[in-house]
Protein backbone atom coordinates (compact mmCIF):
# COMPACT_ATOMS: atom_id res chain seq x y z
CA UNK A 1 0.00 0.00 0.00
CA UNK A 2 1.01 3.62 -0.43
CA UNK A 3 1.00 5.30 2.22
CA UNK A 4 1.56 8.88 0.62
CA UNK A 5 -1.02 8.37 -1.34
CA UNK A 6 -3.74 6.59 1.18
CA UNK A 7 -3.05 9.76 3.41
CA UNK A 8 -3.24 11.96 0.96
CA UNK A 9 -6.65 10.35 -0.04
CA UNK A 10 -8.29 9.46 3.41
CA UNK A 11 -6.97 11.95 5.92
CA UNK A 12 -10.23 14.39 6.06
CA UNK A 13 -12.42 11.17 5.93
CA UNK A 14 -10.10 10.04 8.95
CA UNK A 15 -10.07 13.32 10.75
CA UNK A 16 -13.93 13.49 10.57
CA UNK A 17 -14.72 10.08 11.44
CA UNK A 18 -12.39 10.78 14.72
CA UNK A 19 -13.55 14.38 15.95
CA UNK A 20 -17.27 14.17 15.67
CA UNK A 21 -18.09 10.37 16.70
CA UNK A 22 -17.48 11.02 20.35
CA UNK A 23 -20.56 13.29 21.40
CA UNK A 24 -22.83 10.92 18.93
CA UNK A 25 -21.60 8.11 21.15
CA UNK A 26 -22.20 10.34 24.54
CA UNK A 27 -25.60 10.84 22.89
CA UNK A 28 -25.75 7.41 21.38
CA UNK A 29 -25.94 6.49 25.55
CA UNK A 30 -28.57 8.44 26.09
CA UNK A 31 -30.31 6.93 23.24
CA UNK A 32 -30.08 4.00 24.14
CA UNK A 33 -30.94 4.22 27.80
CA UNK A 34 -34.36 6.13 27.04
CA UNK A 35 -35.06 3.41 24.94
CA UNK A 36 -35.83 5.22 21.76
CA UNK A 37 -33.11 3.82 19.39
CA UNK A 38 -34.95 4.96 16.30
CA UNK A 39 -35.17 8.31 17.61
CA UNK A 40 -32.06 9.45 15.07
CA UNK A 41 -33.26 7.83 12.48
CA UNK A 42 -36.22 9.70 12.87
CA UNK A 43 -34.70 12.81 13.33
CA UNK A 44 -32.41 12.55 10.34
CA UNK A 45 -35.11 11.30 8.40
CA UNK A 46 -36.84 14.82 9.55
CA UNK A 47 -33.78 16.35 8.97
CA UNK A 48 -33.07 14.82 5.41
CA UNK A 49 -37.23 15.98 4.69
CA UNK A 50 -35.84 19.72 5.57
CA UNK A 51 -33.14 19.79 3.40
CA UNK A 52 -36.11 18.33 0.63
CA UNK A 53 -37.81 21.41 1.20
CA UNK A 54 -35.07 23.33 0.66
CA UNK A 55 -34.30 21.34 -2.68
CA UNK A 56 -38.04 22.20 -3.58
CA UNK A 57 -37.88 25.46 -2.90
CA UNK A 58 -35.00 25.70 -5.39
CA UNK A 59 -32.24 25.87 -3.37
CA UNK A 60 -28.92 23.90 -3.74
CA UNK A 61 -27.77 21.46 -1.62
CA UNK A 62 -24.71 23.56 -0.42
CA UNK A 63 -26.55 27.02 0.43
CA UNK A 64 -26.10 27.57 3.77
CA UNK A 65 -29.99 28.43 4.01
CA UNK A 66 -30.62 24.76 2.82
CA UNK A 67 -28.59 23.89 6.19
CA UNK A 68 -30.98 26.13 8.29
CA UNK A 69 -34.52 24.99 6.76
CA UNK A 70 -33.22 21.19 7.49
CA UNK A 71 -32.39 22.48 10.99
CA UNK A 72 -36.06 24.66 11.40
CA UNK A 73 -37.43 21.49 9.78
CA UNK A 74 -35.92 19.33 12.40
CA UNK A 75 -36.43 21.29 15.72
CA UNK A 76 -40.10 21.16 14.74
CA UNK A 77 -39.59 17.17 15.39
CA UNK A 78 -37.33 17.58 18.58
CA UNK A 79 -40.12 19.51 19.79
CA UNK A 80 -42.65 16.93 19.03
CA UNK A 81 -40.76 13.98 20.53
CA UNK A 82 -40.32 15.90 23.80
CA UNK A 83 -43.57 16.70 23.90
CA UNK A 84 -44.81 13.44 23.06
CA UNK A 85 -42.90 12.00 25.83
CA UNK A 86 -44.33 13.47 28.28
CA UNK A 87 -47.51 12.67 26.92
CA UNK A 88 -47.11 9.16 27.40
CA UNK A 89 -50.24 8.62 29.56
CA UNK A 90 -52.18 7.98 26.65
CA UNK A 91 -50.79 4.71 27.02
CA UNK A 92 -49.29 5.08 23.19
CA UNK A 93 -45.19 4.36 23.67
CA UNK A 94 -43.19 6.58 22.48
CA UNK A 95 -41.13 4.32 20.19
CA UNK A 96 -44.55 4.27 18.50
CA UNK A 97 -44.89 7.75 17.83
CA UNK A 98 -40.77 7.75 16.45
CA UNK A 99 -41.49 4.94 14.61
CA UNK A 100 -44.75 6.70 12.65
CA UNK A 101 -42.20 9.86 12.68
CA UNK A 102 -39.59 8.07 10.33
CA UNK A 103 -41.93 6.07 7.94
CA UNK A 104 -43.84 9.50 7.16
CA UNK A 105 -40.83 11.62 6.85
CA UNK A 106 -39.24 9.07 4.41
CA UNK A 107 -42.29 8.80 2.27
CA UNK A 108 -42.43 12.39 2.17
CA UNK A 109 -38.78 12.71 0.96
CA UNK A 110 -40.12 10.39 -1.90
CA UNK A 111 -42.96 12.25 -2.40
CA UNK A 112 -40.50 15.57 -3.08
CA UNK A 113 -37.73 14.01 -4.28
CA UNK A 114 -40.44 12.58 -7.19
CA UNK A 115 -40.65 16.50 -8.27
CA UNK A 116 -37.01 17.05 -8.00
CA UNK A 117 -34.47 16.42 -11.22
CA UNK A 118 -32.48 13.64 -10.27
CA UNK A 119 -34.72 12.69 -6.78
CA UNK A 120 -33.86 8.70 -6.57
CA UNK A 121 -30.04 9.40 -6.70
CA UNK A 122 -30.29 12.38 -4.38
CA UNK A 123 -32.34 10.02 -1.84
CA UNK A 124 -29.48 7.44 -2.40
CA UNK A 125 -26.76 10.53 -1.47
CA UNK A 126 -28.63 11.84 1.78
CA UNK A 127 -28.88 7.83 2.66
CA UNK A 128 -24.73 6.81 2.45
CA UNK A 129 -23.47 10.53 2.45
CA UNK A 130 -20.24 11.72 0.80
CA UNK A 131 -17.70 11.31 3.71
CA UNK A 132 -15.13 10.52 1.32
CA UNK A 133 -14.85 13.89 -0.23
CA UNK A 134 -15.47 16.01 2.83
CA UNK A 135 -12.67 18.60 3.11
CA UNK A 136 -11.13 20.92 5.50
CA UNK A 137 -13.59 23.65 5.94
CA UNK A 138 -16.52 20.89 6.37
CA UNK A 139 -14.50 19.86 9.82
CA UNK A 140 -13.22 22.66 11.24
CA UNK A 141 -17.01 24.82 10.70
CA UNK A 142 -18.39 21.39 12.37
CA UNK A 143 -15.52 21.03 14.45
CA UNK A 144 -16.17 24.09 16.54
CA UNK A 145 -20.19 23.95 16.60
CA UNK A 146 -19.62 19.90 18.56
CA UNK A 147 -17.08 21.73 20.58
CA UNK A 148 -19.71 23.93 21.64
CA UNK A 149 -22.43 20.89 21.99
CA UNK A 150 -20.28 18.99 23.82
CA UNK A 151 -19.48 21.65 26.57
CA UNK A 152 -23.12 22.11 27.16
CA UNK A 153 -24.26 18.60 27.14
CA UNK A 154 -20.99 18.20 29.40
CA UNK A 155 -21.99 21.16 32.01
CA UNK A 156 -25.55 20.00 32.48
CA UNK A 157 -24.35 15.82 32.25
CA UNK A 158 -26.46 15.24 35.51
CA UNK A 159 -29.78 16.38 34.67
CA UNK A 160 -29.25 14.81 31.20
CA UNK A 161 -28.39 11.47 32.83
CA UNK A 162 -31.61 12.27 35.55
CA UNK A 163 -34.05 13.05 32.61
CA UNK A 164 -32.86 9.94 30.34
CA UNK A 165 -32.72 7.52 33.08
CA UNK A 166 -35.42 8.54 35.71
CA UNK A 167 -37.95 11.12 34.73
CA UNK A 168 -40.40 10.81 37.33
CA UNK A 169 -38.14 11.30 40.02
CA UNK A 170 -36.94 14.72 37.45
CA UNK A 171 -40.39 15.72 37.90
CA UNK A 172 -40.58 15.08 42.14
CA UNK A 173 -37.43 17.17 42.50
CA UNK A 174 -38.69 20.03 40.31
CA UNK A 175 -37.15 19.64 36.75
CA UNK A 176 -39.29 21.40 34.31
CA UNK A 177 -38.68 18.00 32.33
CA UNK A 178 -40.62 19.01 29.38
CA UNK A 179 -38.22 21.90 28.71
CA UNK A 180 -35.08 20.07 29.10
CA UNK A 181 -36.09 17.73 26.81
CA UNK A 182 -36.33 20.18 24.38
CA UNK A 183 -32.76 21.28 24.66
CA UNK A 184 -31.58 17.72 24.90
CA UNK A 185 -33.66 17.12 21.24
CA UNK A 186 -32.61 20.18 20.13
CA UNK A 187 -28.89 19.80 20.63
CA UNK A 188 -29.11 16.30 19.38
CA UNK A 189 -31.14 17.91 16.42
CA UNK A 190 -27.96 20.28 15.80
CA UNK A 191 -25.79 17.22 15.91
CA UNK A 192 -27.52 14.94 13.90
CA UNK A 193 -28.27 17.69 10.78
CA UNK A 194 -24.42 18.89 10.61
CA UNK A 195 -22.91 15.40 10.53
CA UNK A 196 -26.15 13.86 8.48
CA UNK A 197 -24.59 16.37 5.84
CA UNK A 198 -21.41 15.18 5.66
CA UNK A 199 -21.97 11.58 6.55
CA UNK A 200 -25.35 10.65 5.96
CA UNK A 201 -28.25 8.86 7.52
CA UNK A 202 -26.65 5.47 7.76
CA UNK A 203 -23.31 6.72 9.41
CA UNK A 204 -24.71 8.64 11.90
CA UNK A 205 -27.29 5.92 13.26
CA UNK A 206 -24.14 3.63 13.27
CA UNK A 207 -22.00 5.70 15.11
CA UNK A 208 -24.99 7.29 18.12
CA UNK A 209 -25.69 3.31 18.35
CA UNK A 210 -23.25 1.13 17.97
CA UNK A 211 -20.61 2.28 20.16
CA UNK A 212 -23.15 2.59 22.89
CA UNK A 213 -24.39 -0.79 22.50
CA UNK A 214 -21.53 -1.87 22.89
CA UNK A 215 -20.43 0.30 25.85
CA UNK A 216 -23.61 -1.11 27.49
CA UNK A 217 -23.14 -4.49 26.86
CA UNK A 218 -19.53 -4.19 29.07
CA UNK A 219 -19.81 -1.93 31.78
CA UNK A 220 -22.52 -0.55 33.92
CA UNK A 221 -21.69 3.09 34.99
CA UNK A 222 -21.45 6.30 32.10
CA UNK A 223 -18.02 6.69 32.40
CA UNK A 224 -16.61 3.26 31.34
CA UNK A 225 -18.94 2.72 28.62
CA UNK A 226 -18.49 6.69 27.18
CA UNK A 227 -14.96 4.98 26.82
CA UNK A 228 -15.64 1.55 25.52
CA UNK A 229 -18.15 3.66 22.68
CA UNK A 230 -15.43 5.69 21.64
CA UNK A 231 -12.89 2.85 21.68
CA UNK A 232 -15.20 1.35 19.49
CA UNK A 233 -16.16 4.58 17.07
CA UNK A 234 -12.71 4.63 16.69
CA UNK A 235 -11.75 1.28 15.61
CA UNK A 236 -14.69 1.08 12.99
CA UNK A 237 -13.64 4.28 11.87
CA UNK A 238 -10.11 2.96 11.25
CA UNK A 239 -11.42 -0.69 10.42
CA UNK A 240 -14.23 0.85 7.74
CA UNK A 241 -11.53 3.56 6.07
CA UNK A 242 -8.88 0.60 5.88
CA UNK A 243 -11.20 -1.31 3.91
CA UNK A 244 -12.79 1.32 2.10
CA UNK A 245 -9.50 2.26 0.78
CA UNK A 246 -7.74 -1.11 0.40
CA UNK A 247 -11.17 -3.06 -1.49
CA UNK A 248 -12.32 0.58 -2.98
CA UNK A 249 -15.85 0.68 -1.24
CA UNK A 250 -18.08 3.26 -0.84
CA UNK A 251 -16.35 4.75 2.29
CA UNK A 252 -19.58 5.35 4.81
CA UNK A 253 -20.80 2.30 3.59
CA UNK A 254 -17.78 0.81 4.78
CA UNK A 255 -17.25 2.29 8.23
CA UNK A 256 -20.84 1.08 9.68
CA UNK A 257 -20.21 -2.45 8.57
CA UNK A 258 -17.20 -2.27 10.30
CA UNK A 259 -18.70 -1.23 13.45
CA UNK A 260 -21.54 -3.76 12.78
CA UNK A 261 -18.37 -6.56 12.71
CA UNK A 262 -16.96 -5.09 15.70
CA UNK A 263 -20.48 -5.28 17.67
CA UNK A 264 -20.44 -8.88 16.38
CA UNK A 265 -17.16 -9.42 18.03
CA UNK A 266 -17.93 -7.87 21.28
CA UNK A 267 -21.43 -10.00 21.38
CA UNK A 268 -19.83 -13.09 20.68
CA UNK A 269 -16.78 -12.34 23.39
CA UNK A 270 -19.41 -11.76 25.99
CA UNK A 271 -21.21 -14.82 25.37
CA UNK A 272 -17.85 -16.83 25.48
CA UNK A 273 -17.23 -15.31 28.94
CA UNK A 274 -20.13 -15.82 30.12
CA UNK A 275 -20.37 -19.81 29.81
CA UNK B 1 1.75 24.30 6.21
CA UNK B 2 -0.15 21.00 5.24
CA UNK B 3 -1.19 22.00 2.17
CA UNK B 4 2.79 22.32 1.47
CA UNK B 5 3.71 19.14 2.87
CA UNK B 6 0.91 17.42 0.86
CA UNK B 7 2.18 19.16 -2.50
CA UNK B 8 5.71 17.36 -1.67
CA UNK B 9 4.84 14.26 -0.90
CA UNK B 10 2.22 14.03 -4.21
CA UNK B 11 5.05 15.33 -6.32
CA UNK B 12 7.74 12.52 -4.55
CA UNK B 13 4.61 10.19 -5.34
CA UNK B 14 4.57 11.59 -9.13
CA UNK B 15 8.19 11.17 -9.15
CA UNK B 16 8.46 7.84 -8.14
CA UNK B 17 5.37 6.68 -10.18
CA UNK B 18 6.87 8.90 -13.36
CA UNK B 19 9.98 6.47 -12.86
CA UNK B 20 8.04 3.16 -13.36
CA UNK B 21 6.29 4.38 -16.10
CA UNK B 22 9.28 5.63 -18.40
CA UNK B 23 10.54 2.11 -17.76
CA UNK B 24 6.95 0.56 -19.00
CA UNK B 25 7.34 2.59 -22.52
CA UNK B 26 6.37 6.50 -20.72
CA UNK B 27 2.39 5.79 -21.31
CA UNK B 28 0.51 9.52 -20.30
CA UNK B 29 -2.23 8.55 -18.43
CA UNK B 30 -5.76 9.62 -19.28
CA UNK B 31 -8.69 9.63 -16.92
CA UNK B 32 -11.89 10.07 -18.29
CA UNK B 33 -14.99 10.64 -16.66
CA UNK B 34 -17.47 8.43 -19.04
CA UNK B 35 -16.46 5.19 -20.67
CA UNK B 36 -17.69 6.81 -24.11
CA UNK B 37 -14.68 9.85 -24.21
CA UNK B 38 -12.68 7.01 -22.65
CA UNK B 39 -12.65 5.00 -25.72
CA UNK B 40 -12.37 7.88 -27.87
CA UNK B 41 -9.42 8.80 -25.96
CA UNK B 42 -8.16 5.03 -26.81
CA UNK B 43 -8.92 5.59 -30.50
CA UNK B 44 -6.15 8.65 -30.59
CA UNK B 45 -3.68 7.86 -27.94
CA UNK B 46 -3.44 4.35 -29.16
CA UNK B 47 -0.33 2.55 -27.51
CA UNK B 48 1.08 6.13 -26.27
CA UNK B 49 -1.45 6.56 -23.64
CA UNK B 50 -3.41 4.31 -20.27
CA UNK B 51 -7.36 5.15 -19.86
CA UNK B 52 -9.59 4.65 -17.20
CA UNK B 53 -12.94 6.08 -16.90
CA UNK B 54 -14.25 6.70 -13.81
CA UNK B 55 -17.81 5.98 -14.53
CA UNK B 56 -19.03 2.10 -15.29
CA UNK B 57 -20.57 1.37 -18.93
CA UNK B 58 -23.96 0.50 -16.78
CA UNK B 59 -23.82 3.60 -14.12
CA UNK B 60 -25.68 6.53 -14.32
CA UNK B 61 -23.12 9.20 -15.52
CA UNK B 62 -25.00 11.54 -13.84
CA UNK B 63 -24.88 10.00 -10.44
CA UNK B 64 -21.25 7.95 -9.59
CA UNK B 65 -20.57 6.85 -6.06
CA UNK B 66 -17.26 8.36 -5.21
CA UNK B 67 -14.63 5.91 -4.11
CA UNK B 68 -10.89 6.26 -3.03
CA UNK B 69 -9.47 4.52 -5.88
CA UNK B 70 -11.34 7.65 -8.10
CA UNK B 71 -9.28 10.49 -6.23
CA UNK B 72 -6.52 8.56 -6.39
CA UNK B 73 -6.70 7.86 -10.45
CA UNK B 74 -7.23 12.05 -10.63
CA UNK B 75 -4.75 12.40 -7.94
CA UNK B 76 -2.26 10.86 -10.78
CA UNK B 77 -3.80 11.40 -14.06
CA UNK B 78 -1.79 13.79 -16.85
CA UNK B 79 -5.02 14.31 -18.51
CA UNK B 80 -8.69 14.43 -17.48
CA UNK B 81 -10.88 14.62 -20.45
CA UNK B 82 -14.45 15.79 -19.21
CA UNK B 83 -18.31 16.38 -20.79
CA UNK B 84 -17.79 20.18 -20.30
CA UNK B 85 -21.61 20.09 -20.39
CA UNK B 86 -22.34 19.67 -16.51
CA UNK B 87 -23.17 15.67 -17.01
CA UNK B 88 -20.79 15.25 -14.16
CA UNK B 89 -21.32 18.44 -11.94
CA UNK B 90 -22.94 15.84 -9.09
CA UNK B 91 -19.86 14.35 -8.91
CA UNK B 92 -17.03 15.19 -11.02
CA UNK B 93 -15.86 18.65 -8.51
CA UNK B 94 -15.73 17.23 -4.76
CA UNK B 95 -13.59 14.43 -6.21
CA UNK B 96 -11.45 16.95 -8.19
CA UNK B 97 -10.87 18.86 -5.20
CA UNK B 98 -9.82 15.88 -3.55
CA UNK B 99 -7.49 15.28 -5.56
CA UNK B 100 -5.56 18.40 -5.92
CA UNK B 101 -3.83 17.71 -9.49
CA UNK B 102 -3.23 21.06 -10.98
CA UNK B 103 -2.18 19.37 -14.28
CA UNK B 104 -6.09 18.58 -14.77
CA UNK B 105 -7.55 21.52 -13.60
CA UNK B 106 -10.04 23.92 -15.33
CA UNK B 107 -7.77 25.62 -18.65
CA UNK B 108 -4.76 23.64 -18.26
CA UNK B 109 -3.31 21.61 -21.21
CA UNK B 110 -3.87 18.18 -19.42
CA UNK B 111 -7.97 19.32 -19.47
CA UNK B 112 -9.79 18.08 -22.21
CA UNK B 113 -12.97 19.95 -22.46
CA UNK B 114 -15.34 17.26 -24.86
CA UNK B 115 -18.34 19.70 -25.42
CA UNK B 116 -15.68 22.35 -26.91
CA UNK B 117 -16.91 23.45 -30.64
CA UNK B 118 -19.95 21.71 -30.25
CA UNK B 119 -23.19 23.30 -30.60
CA UNK B 120 -25.39 22.03 -27.60
CA UNK B 121 -29.16 21.82 -28.40
CA UNK B 122 -32.15 22.99 -25.61
CA UNK B 123 -30.02 24.98 -23.87
CA UNK B 124 -32.22 26.60 -20.89
CA UNK B 125 -33.39 30.05 -21.69
CA UNK B 126 -34.37 30.14 -17.32
CA UNK B 127 -32.58 27.52 -15.21
CA UNK B 128 -34.66 26.34 -12.57
CA UNK B 129 -33.79 22.70 -11.03
CA UNK B 130 -37.44 21.75 -9.69
CA UNK B 131 -38.16 22.36 -13.17
CA UNK B 132 -36.07 19.15 -13.83
CA UNK B 133 -33.18 21.22 -16.04
CA UNK B 134 -30.06 19.75 -14.87
CA UNK B 135 -28.10 21.41 -17.23
CA UNK B 136 -27.87 25.06 -17.39
CA UNK B 137 -25.11 24.59 -20.61
CA UNK B 138 -27.87 22.11 -22.53
CA UNK B 139 -28.40 18.57 -22.91
CA UNK B 140 -24.84 16.66 -22.82
CA UNK B 141 -25.62 13.63 -24.45
CA UNK B 142 -23.93 14.73 -27.56
CA UNK B 143 -21.22 12.09 -27.67
CA UNK B 144 -23.65 9.68 -29.15
CA UNK B 145 -23.92 11.73 -32.77
CA UNK B 146 -21.18 10.34 -34.79
CA UNK B 147 -20.15 13.52 -36.02
CA UNK B 148 -19.83 15.48 -32.66
CA UNK B 149 -17.49 12.46 -31.61
CA UNK B 150 -15.52 13.41 -34.70
CA UNK B 151 -15.18 16.76 -32.79
CA UNK B 152 -14.47 15.70 -29.28
CA UNK B 153 -11.58 13.43 -30.65
CA UNK B 154 -10.06 16.54 -32.59
CA UNK B 155 -10.49 18.39 -28.82
CA UNK B 156 -8.82 15.09 -27.71
CA UNK B 157 -6.25 14.88 -30.10
CA UNK B 158 -5.05 18.36 -29.61
CA UNK B 159 -4.51 18.45 -26.23
CA UNK B 160 -2.94 14.89 -26.22
CA UNK B 161 -0.40 16.80 -28.24
CA UNK B 162 0.08 19.57 -25.91
CA UNK B 163 1.03 17.35 -23.18
CA UNK B 164 2.99 14.90 -24.94
CA UNK B 165 4.75 16.71 -27.80
CA UNK B 166 7.10 13.77 -28.56
CA UNK B 167 3.57 11.86 -29.87
CA UNK B 168 2.31 14.66 -31.68
CA UNK B 169 2.04 12.97 -35.39
CA UNK B 170 0.96 9.98 -34.34
CA UNK B 171 -2.11 11.45 -32.20
CA UNK B 172 -2.72 13.22 -35.54
CA UNK B 173 -2.60 10.04 -37.57
CA UNK B 174 -4.87 8.28 -35.19
CA UNK B 175 -7.24 10.96 -35.47
CA UNK B 176 -7.13 11.40 -39.10
CA UNK B 177 -7.74 7.00 -39.35
CA UNK B 178 -10.88 7.53 -36.57
CA UNK B 179 -12.47 10.72 -38.73
CA UNK B 180 -12.16 8.60 -41.87
CA UNK B 181 -13.49 5.15 -40.26
CA UNK B 182 -16.60 7.02 -38.97
CA UNK B 183 -17.02 9.19 -42.40
CA UNK B 184 -17.15 5.76 -44.14
CA UNK B 185 -19.14 3.92 -41.61
CA UNK B 186 -21.32 7.56 -41.46
CA UNK B 187 -22.58 6.89 -44.57
CA UNK B 188 -23.17 3.06 -43.89
CA UNK B 189 -25.52 3.79 -40.90
CA UNK B 190 -27.44 6.69 -42.45
CA UNK B 191 -28.31 4.46 -45.51
CA UNK B 192 -29.90 1.76 -42.82
CA UNK B 193 -32.08 4.09 -41.24
CA UNK B 194 -32.69 6.13 -44.12
CA UNK B 195 -36.00 4.13 -44.65
CA UNK B 196 -37.12 5.20 -41.58
CA UNK B 197 -36.55 9.02 -41.68
CA UNK B 198 -39.28 10.31 -39.47
CA UNK B 199 -40.21 7.77 -37.39
CA UNK B 200 -41.34 8.41 -33.88
CA UNK B 201 -39.52 6.87 -31.18
CA UNK B 202 -40.10 7.34 -27.01
CA UNK B 203 -37.09 7.38 -25.09
CA UNK B 204 -36.69 7.23 -21.34
CA UNK B 205 -34.00 10.27 -20.45
CA UNK B 206 -33.42 13.53 -22.88
CA UNK B 207 -30.57 11.28 -24.08
CA UNK B 208 -30.88 10.58 -28.21
CA UNK B 209 -31.97 14.03 -29.22
CA UNK B 210 -28.37 14.36 -30.65
CA UNK B 211 -28.76 11.00 -32.34
CA UNK B 212 -32.49 11.70 -33.62
CA UNK B 213 -31.47 14.60 -35.08
CA UNK B 214 -28.38 12.71 -37.62
CA UNK B 215 -30.53 10.20 -38.63
CA UNK B 216 -33.72 12.10 -39.52
CA UNK B 217 -36.01 10.75 -36.44
CA UNK B 218 -38.27 12.02 -34.00
CA UNK B 219 -38.02 11.68 -30.40
CA UNK B 220 -41.81 12.12 -29.77
CA UNK B 221 -42.17 12.14 -25.96
CA UNK B 222 -39.73 10.88 -22.77
CA UNK B 223 -40.85 7.86 -20.04
CA UNK B 224 -39.60 11.13 -17.49
CA UNK B 225 -41.87 14.11 -17.37
CA UNK B 226 -38.49 16.52 -17.05
CA UNK B 227 -35.04 15.57 -17.51
CA UNK B 228 -34.24 13.30 -14.12
CA UNK B 229 -37.71 13.34 -12.80
CA UNK B 230 -39.25 9.99 -12.46
CA UNK B 231 -41.86 8.66 -14.50
CA UNK B 232 -45.66 9.80 -12.89
CA UNK B 233 -48.94 7.95 -13.66
CA UNK B 234 -50.25 11.20 -15.06
CA UNK B 235 -47.47 11.45 -17.45
CA UNK B 236 -47.29 7.75 -18.25
CA UNK B 237 -50.71 7.90 -19.17
CA UNK B 238 -50.12 11.23 -21.66
CA UNK B 239 -46.99 8.96 -23.38
CA UNK B 240 -49.48 6.16 -23.99
CA UNK B 241 -52.09 8.49 -25.73
CA UNK B 242 -49.02 10.33 -27.64
CA UNK B 243 -47.89 6.32 -28.71
CA UNK B 244 -51.04 5.10 -30.10
CA UNK B 245 -52.15 8.13 -32.13
CA UNK B 246 -48.36 8.69 -33.33
CA UNK B 247 -47.76 4.74 -34.02
CA UNK B 248 -44.73 4.73 -31.94
CA UNK B 249 -43.23 1.63 -32.12
CA UNK B 250 -40.08 1.80 -29.95
CA UNK B 251 -38.63 2.76 -26.39
CA UNK B 252 -35.02 3.24 -25.80
CA UNK B 253 -33.97 2.13 -22.57
CA UNK B 254 -30.78 2.49 -21.02
CA UNK B 255 -29.20 -0.12 -18.73
CA UNK B 256 -29.54 2.04 -15.48
CA UNK B 257 -32.50 3.29 -16.31
CA UNK B 258 -36.28 2.04 -15.57
CA UNK B 259 -36.81 -0.86 -17.82
CA UNK B 260 -40.03 -1.97 -16.13
CA UNK B 261 -41.79 1.53 -16.76
CA UNK B 262 -40.83 0.92 -19.96
CA UNK B 263 -42.16 -2.53 -19.94
CA UNK B 264 -45.42 -1.55 -18.89
CA UNK B 265 -45.66 0.78 -21.62
CA UNK B 266 -44.47 -1.10 -24.17
CA UNK B 267 -47.64 -3.59 -22.75
CA UNK B 268 -50.49 -1.14 -23.22
CA UNK B 269 -48.63 -0.01 -26.73
CA UNK B 270 -47.78 -2.73 -28.30
CA UNK B 271 -44.07 -1.20 -28.24
CA UNK B 272 -40.99 -2.76 -28.22
CA UNK B 273 -38.47 -2.05 -25.05
CA UNK B 274 -35.11 -1.64 -26.74
CA UNK B 275 -31.37 -2.08 -25.11
CA UNK B 276 -30.09 1.18 -25.81
CA UNK B 277 -27.02 1.87 -23.67
CA UNK B 278 -24.71 5.18 -24.90
CA UNK B 279 -21.62 3.77 -22.79
CA UNK B 280 -18.94 1.19 -25.15
CA UNK B 281 -19.04 -1.67 -23.36
CA UNK B 282 -22.27 -1.91 -21.36
CA UNK B 283 -23.71 -4.48 -23.65
CA UNK B 284 -21.46 -7.33 -25.27
CA UNK B 285 -19.46 -7.06 -28.54
CA UNK B 286 -19.98 -2.80 -28.08
CA UNK B 287 -16.04 -2.20 -26.60
CA UNK B 288 -15.43 0.43 -29.31
CA UNK B 289 -16.95 3.86 -29.63
CA UNK B 290 -17.66 2.79 -33.75
CA UNK B 291 -18.97 -1.05 -32.98
CA UNK B 292 -21.38 0.86 -30.08
CA UNK B 293 -23.35 3.01 -33.13
CA UNK B 294 -22.91 0.24 -35.15
CA UNK B 295 -24.90 -2.10 -32.62
CA UNK B 296 -27.43 0.88 -32.02
CA UNK B 297 -28.11 1.69 -35.42
CA UNK B 298 -28.61 -1.88 -36.35
CA UNK B 299 -30.73 -2.98 -33.07
CA UNK B 300 -32.71 0.64 -33.79
CA UNK B 301 -33.55 -0.41 -37.26
CA UNK B 302 -34.58 -3.35 -36.68
CA UNK B 303 -37.32 -2.88 -34.48
CA UNK B 304 -38.21 0.49 -37.03
CA UNK B 305 -38.65 -2.60 -39.62
CA UNK B 306 -41.57 -4.45 -37.09
CA UNK B 307 -44.75 -3.30 -38.16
Amino acid sequence: MDFQVLWAVMRWPLAASLLFPPLLVYLGLHVVKREVIFVDLALAQVATLGTCVALLLGYHFEDPLTFWISLGVTFIGAAFFSWSRTAKKTGVPQEAIIGITFVVAAAGVILMLSRIAGGKEELEHLLTGDILNVQASDIWQRALVFAGLGAFYAAFHKRFVLISSDPDKAFADGVKVRLWDFLFYAAFAIVVVSFVRVAGVLLTFAYLIVPAVCGTMLAAEWGRRLMIGWVVAAASSLLGLWASYQFDLPTGAAIVCAAGFILALVGVSKAFRRA
Amino acid sequence: MKTMNFFRLASVVGVALAAVGSAAGAQIKVVATTPDLASLAREIGGKAVSVTALAKPTEDPHFVDAKPSHIVTLNRADVLIDGGAELELGWLPPLLESARNSKIGAGAPGRVVASEGIKLIEVPTSFDRSKGDVHSLGNPHFTIDPVAAKTVAGNIARHFAAVDAKNAALYRSNLAKFNAAVDGKLAEWQKQLAPYRGAKIVTYHKDFGYFANRFGLQVAETLEPKPGIAPSPSHLAQVIGVMRRGGVKVILVQSFQNRKTASTIARQTGATVIDASQQPGAAPNTGTYISLIDNLVKTIAAALARK
